[in-house]
């Protein structure tokens, strides 16, 4: 009997087990040993160069935009995707009726392929499109948009936030009503206007919701690929140039297996810091309202 | 009191036109999208009302696209719906079977599990990339579906939600089962998978969205046009189908909507399953 349940448990963590080992350890194994080669996937030969493909990471322009340009998009995206989310959240949990509704007509961004909508903003954005042809009208003149590279960052932030906010809203509005009302009630009677009550009631008690929105938005920088690839292909002059985009072209279409590894190996490594020293600072902000 | 509550209903009239006008911007570019589908040629891009709409786009993806470039669209749509869908269904079933083995059984080695599960979910996936593509080479998968499918069969994400939810039904459920002689199994299918499906709904809706839309990986293991997922074939006929505006806008309709209405069937239950998702 005791038996059988033991073998039980482990029959049915068996497929998780299988699949782990095999895509999973093996890989994990094989990165250990792959950054420390010279190899272009196809040829028989592997040269070891120690240290080598890190010290050219380090030292690599591309690498250092890559770099630079995340916490570009960072800045933008996260504090965008904040405001936009927080926003729909207060705007759904406002509504007296038709929360609902509204609250999954938000989402659908959420569902789109980045391809699809990379496509609808290339378009909009074509030189004799009618919306440039609209801006010319009004301005005079209409921005190089993609090929700028002011607009370029912008506009893939733009498609960034665009997507994520009604999720995000949703972490929102799951927060916001854990709030109980009788706190705001309170602060009426004490003469608290609704922009002190907002500041001094929902953004505290919401912690744990900035924390998570925070976070995920955080990790999520670190791993742009499809909108600049599409529509920029990192440009220009690499102002869109992401890490994932340089472990793409350096391990699959420069068939440099080993380096590529390495640049990954070097983004998990940061992702993992910064995500750290974010949480680091918004912890120290929640114990100070008092979460744990 | 009469000014109050008009004052009142002014308020809920501007917060729904706030939101209604929010809402058309956050559908804007699938309106796009589908409304250039549909004009003219030559007026796609160039004006946002067309003069007549057709069905012209997609008759031309339909028939293979053109003479000189032919691309099998409707195959590829093939593809994304049989690569989702089997991947879909696997991480499913998994995660339950499993979810319930870390649950409800108590086994040695079963802390062990959850914690490597722990490592595996938050283990920086990047890593994996180049080494796993070397592995599907290695195994002599390069450019055929499996490629696109083994590596995706079980989702931890799924094992961790299922096993969160399974923690909360209570043991006497499962007590009275078993002492009616229902084996494990039958007790995961005819009891605790039913139960489960507000986070059946929901892990299946994120979990084939993931799958449709996955750019990076479909890209690198597969080279055959014929077994290109749609979104491959979109972002790689970018460049090359300059003139073609019409039909992309249309392809970009096959891949955006089946996800939208599988969410629609979804969406009763979505906004409170998704603050289960939330919670856990």
């Amino acid at each position: 009997m005791s038996t059988k349940k033991e073998l039980g448990g482990w029959l049915l963590a068996s497929p998780y087990l299988l699949s782990a080992i095999l895509f999973f350890l093996i890989p994990l194994g094989w990165s250990l040993s792959l950054v420390f080669f010279d190899w272009n996937v196809i040829s028989p030969v592997r040269t070891y160069v120690g240290l080598g493909n890190f010290r050219e990471a380090l030292t690599s322009t591309r690498v250092f935009k890559a770099f630079v340009n995340t916490y570009k998009f960072m800045g933008i995206i996260v504090p965008g995707v904040i405001v936009a989310s927080l926003g729909l959240a207060l705007l759904v949990q406002h509504l007296p009726r038709g929360k609902q509704f509204y609250a999954v007509g938000f989402f659908l961004p959420y569902l789109a392929s980045g391809v699809a909508v990379s496509l609808v903003v290339r378009g909009i954005l074509s030189y004799d499109s009618a919306f440039n042809e609209f801006l010319r009208s009004v301005f005079g003149s209409s921005p190089r948009w993609l090929r700028d590279p002011f607009w370029a960052t912008l506009v893939i932030s733009a498609m960034i936030i665009w997507k994520l906010s009604g999720y995000y809203a949703l972490i929102f509005l799951a927060g916001l009503q854990g709030i109980p009302r009788e706190l705001y009630e309170a602060a009426a009677l004490d003469g608290a206007g609704p922009l002190t009550q907002f500041r001094k009631i929902t953004v505290p008690l919401l912690y744990p919701a900035f924390y998570t929105v925070l976070v995920l938005s955080v990790g999520l920088c670190f791993g742009i690929f499809t909108e600049p690839y599409v529509l920029t292909g990192g440009g220009p002059r690499f102002a869109t140039h992401t890490w994932q985009l340089e472990i793409y072209s350096q391990a699959f279409e420069r068939f440099r297996a080993g380096y590529g590894a390495t640049v990954a190996v070097l983004n998990a490594v940061i992702t993992f810091g910064s995500i750290l020293i974010i949480r680091r600072v918004v912890e120290s902000w929640g114990r100070r309202l008092g979460f744990r | 009191m009469v000014q109050a509550k008009k004052r009142g209903k002014a308020k809920v009239l501007a917060l729904y036109t706030t939101a209604t006008v929010v809402l058309a911007l956050m559908i804007i570019p699938y309106l796009y999208m589908l409304i250039q589908s549909l004009a003219p040629w030559h007026e796609v891009d160039r004006v946002f009302i067309p003069s007549s709409l057709g069905v012209r786009s997609y008759t031309w993806l339909f028939a293979g696209g053109a003479a000189s470039l032919p691309r099998p669209w409707l195959r590829a749509l093939g593809n994304s719906a049989l690569v989702a869908t089997v991947v879909t269904l696997s991480r499913v079933l998994v995660g339950s079977l499993v979810g319930y083995a870390l649950a409800v059984l108590s086994f040695r080695g079963r802390g062990v599990i959850q914690n490597f599960i722990l490592f595996h979910m938050f283990y920086p996936g990047i890593i994996l990339l180049v080494p796993t593509f070397l592995l599907i080479r290695a195994l002599g998968l390069y450019d055929t579906y499996a490629a696109m499918i083994l590596p995706g069969l079980v989702s931890t994400w799924a094992i961790f939600m299922y096993a969160n939810f399974f923690r909360t039904v209570p043991k006497e459920v499962i007590e009275a089962a078993r002492m009616d002689g229902a084996g494990e199994l039958r007790i995961i299918f005819q009891i605790m998978i039913p139960i489960a499906r507000p986070i059946t709904a929901i892990v299946f809706l994120f979990l084939f969205m993931e799958r449709w839309i996955e750019l990076l990986w479909d890209l690198i293991v597969i080279r055959d046009p014929a077994k290109q997922t749609l979104n491959v074939l979109l972002a790689t006929m970018f460049g090359p189908y300059g003139g073609y505006e019409g039909p992309l806008y249309a392809a970009g309709v096959l891949l955006t909507f089946p996800i939208i209405v599988l969410f629609l069937l979804f969406s009763r239950r979505f906004v409170q399953g998704v603050s289960l998702v939330i919670s856990t």
